[in-house]
């Protein structure tokens, strides 16, 4: 028996078709994996299997009977509920608010609090999630969050759920308890849907898999039993891009000062709205090494980015670049000395969309030089045009808007701009968040080249993978702290317990 | 003290009408700076029509039909044109503000004001000292009291924050949120009719060009000073007309002792004291505004 079955579904988002006759049917009560790589169209496919995305051909039926497609409350009405990669709940609301809102449960026209809350009480409590009704969506920590939405899903009675990338914001520890949070839904009859993009997360959950690569279904429904690592990574992956080769260039700053290029020592700053304020932060990074931070979202991350770059001052502590002190000087002097980064958002704070690429890529010299100078378009035009073109950014034209670009050469474009020659400190905030294996393999060369010639490089990130192959040392956040400090080879269950403040044996340094 | 109540509660009534308008709207995502077009359309409509019909149900059902009608096309600019909320809601601003001039103008020539032959009914004896208003104001309890509910206590009212706050997680419950805002904006069409009738109709029965004074910014500013909740803002109007009333009474009392002029700014005065004041307490401006997230899906 179905659950959901797509019959020669396509979506094409302007001249760009996202799926391609996408036909599979998914049994009903088991766990069904869809992966690929980012931009592969796993989610548009689950908006699709929702209602939320309109195909632009194709049908789509449930449990047998074909409904209307690209409607939210037919799919609804059907059982079929999806759970966004980035949680879809007002954070105004209480929890027992982000219940009702979507509820389709027959009550009566008017609630009162207190009967909201009782309402809701026993619908969290069964499916465990750790949220009072009253609390409100913005208080509750990432995981929670995920709870209740996951409890919203459930609130009518959902005989499909589909979970859009449930583990990109989780912990490993919290990853196993969602883990088994699907075993026991489906266990109550519940088919799952589960988008990941983890090779080891799918085999770990899933008992079917099923593919996309660019937008075509390349694997259907295979037994997850009979699959490993290995035969999975290239059905995701592909022939064609195995063993590519890149060529990045570096910067020639090989300054081996014996000063380290970064040192925080006892840094402390206030509270900020992105998150905990630092608290006594002794960082060190070395010329020619790669540190990694590690640590779940909202920790102090961004605050330590800023404080780095001189955007938030620090209420206490010390900041050295090359053996200068730059405590108290601004993000423009702190450049000269070398300091680069790589901005956590890189279509907000990294480029002006609606800006020219000349302009984007220019405007490092532009702000070196004097404010009183006259500027030549012209020569920057070209200047532009062969750095990018060095970086293998794919662009028509220099005078193109950067929001034109794709992720991936959005990010090299970048790279090109912040890795220069005078570049000694590098500071990249999920330098490959959102981009596909190619253009990540590629990010990880340039910090390599960056590091082979010197400069000290920082990178944050939030996929443990990521900092595991790159890093020559993680170091762990939690609440503006620095809990934990680990060294090659990585213990992977002593790094999540860092991270999640589960054991205070993690602020003991681990030696290789 | 009875008469104070009286003078304040007439100078309020129209003042809510209007924040409740921009309650719904602010709420469903749209910051409602077209309060003040809409207002004065009400009130114009109100007076011509029930002068050219001599019927006081007449003049409203107009009033309704304008400010409604207003409502319809900030919510096409805004939704199927992609304009600005805020540009649109001054562009209608200035529409009703040139419109009513407009039509005064032409249908009774240059005089500037127009009397309409009966005001809207007043309670009348039973009332006691309170005879003097008009049913508006009697009506206004209930109209706060039921917005209240339907706002904060039902799946509407959720459905509707929804869209303001989140307009991804409303479409993905299957809230439309752009037919939330069409709902939002045409009931808040109504309650500006109301509000600008009750202005020229309630305790006056004259219509003069410019007459709303900048009440519907008032109501903006009354809209913020609340939180967007109905009762927070309603209170928050009720602030300003004090203000309105006091500076009207310390003219009477003071005389030429005092420039009328700073008497004159005093609801304006509160009004930027109040905007301020609701900043201060929460805690400097808000960052994730309505209007960037109006366009997050």
């Amino acid at each position: 028996m179905t659950a959901v079955a797509c019959d020669d579904v396509s979506v094409a988002y302007g001249e760009v078709l996202a799926l391609r006759n996408v036909s599979v049917a998914f049994e009903r009560g088991r766990i069904h994996a869809v992966v690929g790589q980012n931009g592969a169209g796993k989610t548009t496919f689950a908006r699709v299997c929702a209602g939320i995305v309109r195909p632009t051909t194709g049908r789509l039926a449930i449990d047998g009977r074909e409904i209307r497609v690209g409607d939210v409350g037919a799919a609804r009405l059907s059982g079929v509920e999806l759970v966004h990669q980035s949680f879809a709940l007002p954070p105004s609301f209480t929890v027992a608010e982000a219940m009702e809102f979507g509820s389709t449960r027959r009550t009566g026209p008017v609630y009162s609090r207190r009967a909201l809350e009782r309402r809701w009480r026993d619908h969290l409590a069964s499916l465990d999630v750790a949220a009072r009704p009253g609390d409100r969506i913005r208080d509750l920590p990432v995981e929670t969050q995920q709870g209740v939405e996951i409890a919203r899903a459930l609130c009518s009675d959902a005989r499909v759920l589909i979970l859009d990338e449930p583990t990109a914001v989780l912990a490993p520890p919290a990853i196993e308890r969602l883990f088994a949070r699907i075993r026991r839904l489906r266990a109550a009859g519940v088919t799952v849907l589960v988008i990941l993009h983890k090779i080891h997360e799918v085999l770990a959950v899933a008992e079917t898999i099923t593919v996309l690569r660019a937008g075509e279904l390349v694997a259907t429904l295979l037994p997850a039993a009979a699959m490993n690592a290995g035969d999975l990574a290239h059905a995701i992956v592909g022939s064609a891009n195995v063993g590519a080769t890149i060529d990045v260039p570096a910067p020639h700053a090989a300054r081996d000062d014996k000063l380290p290029a970064l040192e925080l020592l006892g840094a402390a700053t206030r509270a900020t709205p992105d998150g905990p304020p630092l608290a006594d932060v002794d960082l060190t990074v070395g010329h020619g090494e790669i540190v990694g931070i590690a640590g779940v979202e909202g920790n102090g991350q961004r605050t330590l980015v800023n404080a780095i770059a001189g955007l938030c001052a620090l209420s206490a502590g010390r900041l050295n670049c090359g053996g200068r002190d730059l405590t108290r000087t601004s993000l423009l002097e702190r450049r000269g000395h070398g300091l680069r980064i790589i901005p956590f958002e890189r279509n907000v704070e990294g480029l002006s969309l609606s800006s020219a690429l000349w302009q984007n890529w220019s405007a490092r010299l532009l702000v070196a030089g004097r404010q009183l100078r006259l500027v030549d378009p012209q020569r920057l035009r070209g200047l532009c045009r062969s750095a990018l073109e060095r970086w293998s950014v794919r662009f028509a034209s220099v005078d193109q808007p950067a929001g034109a670009l794709s992720g991936g050469n959005a990010q090299k474009t970048i790279f090109a701009r912040e890795i220069d020659d005078d570049a000694m400190l590098i500071v990249a905030a999920q330098p490959t968040r959102g981009l596909d294996i190619a253009a990540t393999a590629f990010v990880w060369a340039a910090l390599r080249a960056a590091r082979e010639r010197g400069c000290g490089v920082l990178v944050i990130s939030s996929d443990l993978d990521e900092l595991f192959d790159i890093s020559d040392r993680v170091v762990v956040m939690l609440s503006g702290r620095i809990v934990g400090e680990f060294c090659a080879p990585y213990d992977l269950g002593a790094i999540g317990a860092a991270m999640t403040g589960a054991s205070s044996a993690a602020l003991t340094l681990a030696t290789p | 003290m009875i008469e104070a109540l009286v003078g304040i509660l007439g100078a309020a009534t129209p003042l809510i009408y209007v924040t409740l308008a921009g309650v719904l709207a602010q709420r469903s995502g749209i910051p409602h700076l077209g309060l003040e077009g809409l207002m004065i359309a009400g009130a114009c409509a109100a007076v011509v029509a029930s002068k050219q019909s001599s019927s006081v149900a007449f003049g409203l059902a107009v009033a309704i039909g304008v400010c409604v009608l207003g409502s319809l096309l900030l919510w096409f600019v805004i939704e199927k044109l992609r304009a600005n909320p805020i540009i649109a809601g001054l562009g209608l601003t200035g529409l009703g503000l040139g419109g009513s001039d407009l039509a005064i103008q032409s249908i009774y020539g240059s005089e500037g004001a127009v009397r309409a032959p009966f005001a809207l009914p007043h309670l009348g004896a039973w009332a006691g000292e309170f005879a003097g208003l008009s049913v508006l104001v009697l009506a206004l309890p209930f109209v706060v009291g039921l917005l209240w509910l339907a706002l904060r206590r039902t799946r509407f009212g959720l459905r509707l924050a929804a869209s303001g706050e989140h307009p991804f997680a409303a479409r993905s419950v299957g809230a439309d949120p752009a037919q939330m805002r069409l709902i939002a904006l045409a009931l808040g069409g109504v309650l500006c009719a109301l509000g600008g009738a009750e202005l020229a109709l309630g305790s006056l029965d004259v219509f003069s060009i410019g007459m709303t004074a900048g009440r519907g910014f008032m109501a903006f500013a009354a809209v913020t000073f609340g939180a967007a909740n109905p009762l927070g803002a309603s209170a928050a109007a009720t602030f300003f007309a004090l203000a309105e009333y006091l500076g009207i009474k310390a003219q009477l009392v003071l005389g030429s002792a005092a420039p009328p002029e700073l008497l004159l700014s005093l609801p304006y005065l509160a009004t930027i004291g109040g905007v301020w004041l609701s900043t201060r307490l929460r805690g400097g401006i808000n960052r994730g505004s309505t209007i960037s997230e109006l366009r997050e899906y």
